[in-house]
């Protein structure tokens, strides 16, 4: 070896052993205990970790509640998310028509203020706006003279509510990938399907949308992701509650970790959304692939 | 040209988008309101979106008889630890895995990658397990540590050093420097564009975090700006006022480190998400 290689060799061990060992203890590790411990009776009082077999996942099975905060997460997915694209996509398009600088940055900037506001903060304001005698949501419906509703203690309202603040939290974050996307196609296509006299809403399927794939998967896979672990308002603005019907998954995990100590049966939980993550995502990487093939 | 700029379907998208930005905003102007309320009125079911009697009995309260700046220094001071540690990382394992050879680093940079789709839930249960057994339970180091490698940071710095040419490279170690300077002077701030997107990313990620602190710090003493938050909105007796003004204090640092860096928030934004 020359002297050379001698001191790359020793600059890549040097710099990249702690940082691999951060990696190992806190992701690694921890990935791979987390896949197997719901095999095991895991207590933090107890010293021995008994092998379980598949005790926790027959209990899963057998769980009501469990049922019930997956029906509860995938009703908030299957609303939030198509709602959420679908006014990104829309105000993003809005924005970039706008002409003049300043007005184009300041509304991105409003729609964008929420998105970095802590989650946990946003919740508590919005428990105050929703709140049936003083909120501000109440008041605004009693100026039009509409009823008042009781939109986080009612049962059928209660997740509507959670939705419309997570919309509000975080609809800044697509709104700008999807404005970056939308640059990023050529103006001389546009100019094309005017010349040919195509209607907007021609331009909008045949154009926009299918040059925005790219955005559109990777929208979608990365919102997915987060929203099926979302957390705070859930656990601030409802607790789960009425009736559990917020009482997502993520919610659930966390009190059978964190409030009944059930740690292994968390972690079969834990694992069931890991699963259906990692299907969603294989499943529109597929429909992404197949789509830039045409 | 004249005519056509003001078209009847662009001042209807104009004043759309107007109200829509307005309603955004709604929820700040709310929080700032109530903070002026006193508790009675804002538990009172009035119309009234004004205080009627000013008062700073809420900011009082926060900032006299709750340790409120001792928490504000717990999130400060993890989240810069973090954002420095994470910049550090980064940079140097992108600039490995871009620039050099090694045995395993293909598989490696794939684990890197494939961590970053783990929901939280499937690690917290074992980091936890990992945290106390390391006796870092209630320690402010515990919402530091594990956030010292970032996966997402590190594919980001090894995408951007990819583009810096080798002949830059070579040409500094023929100039006789040495691997971690020609890391330190010559590729460091070539990706400053990333690093300073990676910085905001960050420290926004950890100032804003409230499940892994909620789990892991449970002294009065250790809690985070979100914690504190729900801290008060918890208590029995429910001083909304109190909530509203920590809320206040809390969102506006936020707001105004935004507004002054959100060119490089919006262009590490896009970035991230095309490259």
């Amino acid at each position: 070896m020359s002297k050379q290689q001698v001191s790359e060799r020793r600059f890549i061990f040097l710099s990249l052993t702690p940082i691999v060992l951060l990696f190992l203890v806190f992701s690694v590790i921890p990935i791979g205990i987390g896949t197997v411990l719901m095999l095991f009776d895991y207590s933090p009082l107890s010293s021995s970790v008994p092998f379980a077999g598949l005790k926790h996942i027959r209990e899963l099975l057998s769980d009501e509640m469990f049922y019930k905060s997956l029906r509860v997460t995938f009703t908030f997915v299957a609303v939030a998310i198509p709602a959420n694209i679908a006014f990104t996509l829309l105000i993003a398009i809005g924005i970039n028509k706008i002409r003049g600088r300043f007005w184009k940055n300041s509304f991105r900037t409003m729609f964008f203020l929420p998105a970095i506001a802590p989650l946990a903060g946003s919740a508590v304001i919005w428990t105050t706006m929703f709140n049936a005698d003083s909120g501000v949501v109440n008041m605004a419906l009693g100026m039009l003279g509409l009823p008042s509703v009781d939109w986080l203690t009612d049962p059928s309202t209660a997740l509507l509510s959670i939705i419309i603040m997570t919309l509000w939290a975080d609809v800044g974050y697509n709104i700008v990938l999807f404005m970056a996307g939308l640059d990023s196609i050529p103006e001389s296509l546009y100019e094309a399907a005017e010349l040919d006299g195509a209607s907007p809403w021609h331009v909008f399927w045949s154009i926009t949308l299918p040059m925005l794939s790219r955005t559109m998967l990777f929208v979608f896979i990365m919102t997915s992701i987060s929203y099926f672990q979302m957390f705070p308002q859930f656990q601030i603005m409802t607790k789960g509650g009425p009736l559990y019907e917020t009482y997502v998954l993520a919610l659930n995990i966390y009190d059978q970790a964190f409030t009944y100590m059930n740690m292994s049966y968390a972690s079969a939980m834990a694992f069931v959304m890991l699963i259906i993550i990692l299907v969603l995502t294989l499943i529109q990487m597929r429909i992404g692939r197949s789509q830039w093939e045409h | 040209m004249r005519t056509k700029k003001w078209k009847w379907s662009y001042m209807l998208l104009f004043t759309t988008l107007l109200i829509g930005s307005l309603l955004m905003f709604v929820p700040y102007l709310w929080m700032i309101l109530t903070s002026f309320k006193s508790n009675s009125e804002i538990l009172t079911a009035s119309n009234h979106l004004l205080p009627q009697e000013p008062t700073l009995s809420g900011y009082k309260k926060v900032l006299g008889e709750v340790p409120f700046f001792r928490w504000f220094l717990n999130s400060l001071s993890t989240s810069a630890i973090v954002t420095i540690g994470a910049m550090f990382t980064s940079a140097l394992a992108g600039y490995i895995f871009a620039k050099f050879r090694f045995r395993g680093k293909r598989l490696l940079f794939v684990v890197i990658l494939a961590t970053m789709m783990v929901p939280f839930q499937i690690v917290m249960v074992p980091t936890y397990i990992i945290i106390s057994k390391l006796n870092l339970v209630n320690d402010l180091s515990a919402i530091v540590i594990p956030y010292l490698v970032s996966a997402f940071g590190v594919f980001l710095a090894k995408q951007f050093i990819e583009a810096i040419p080798n002949e830059l490279i070579e040409a500094a170690r023929m100039d006789g420097a040495s691997e971690f300077r020609t890391f330190w002077s010559l590729v460091l701030p070539q990706i400053k564009p990333a690093l300073s997107a990676l910085a905001i990313f960050s420290f926004m990620a950890a100032w804003n975090n409230y499940l892994w602190p909620l789990i892991i710090l449970n002294e009065e003493s250790k809690m985070t700006v979100p914690l504190a938050l729900v801290f008060f909105n918890g208590q029995n007796v429910v001083n909304y006022n109190v909530v509203m003004s920590a809320a206040v204090l809390i969102m506006i640092p936020v707001v105004i480190i935004f507004l002054i860096f959100q060119k490089q928030f919006i262009k590490g934004l896009t970035m991230t998400g095309f490259k």
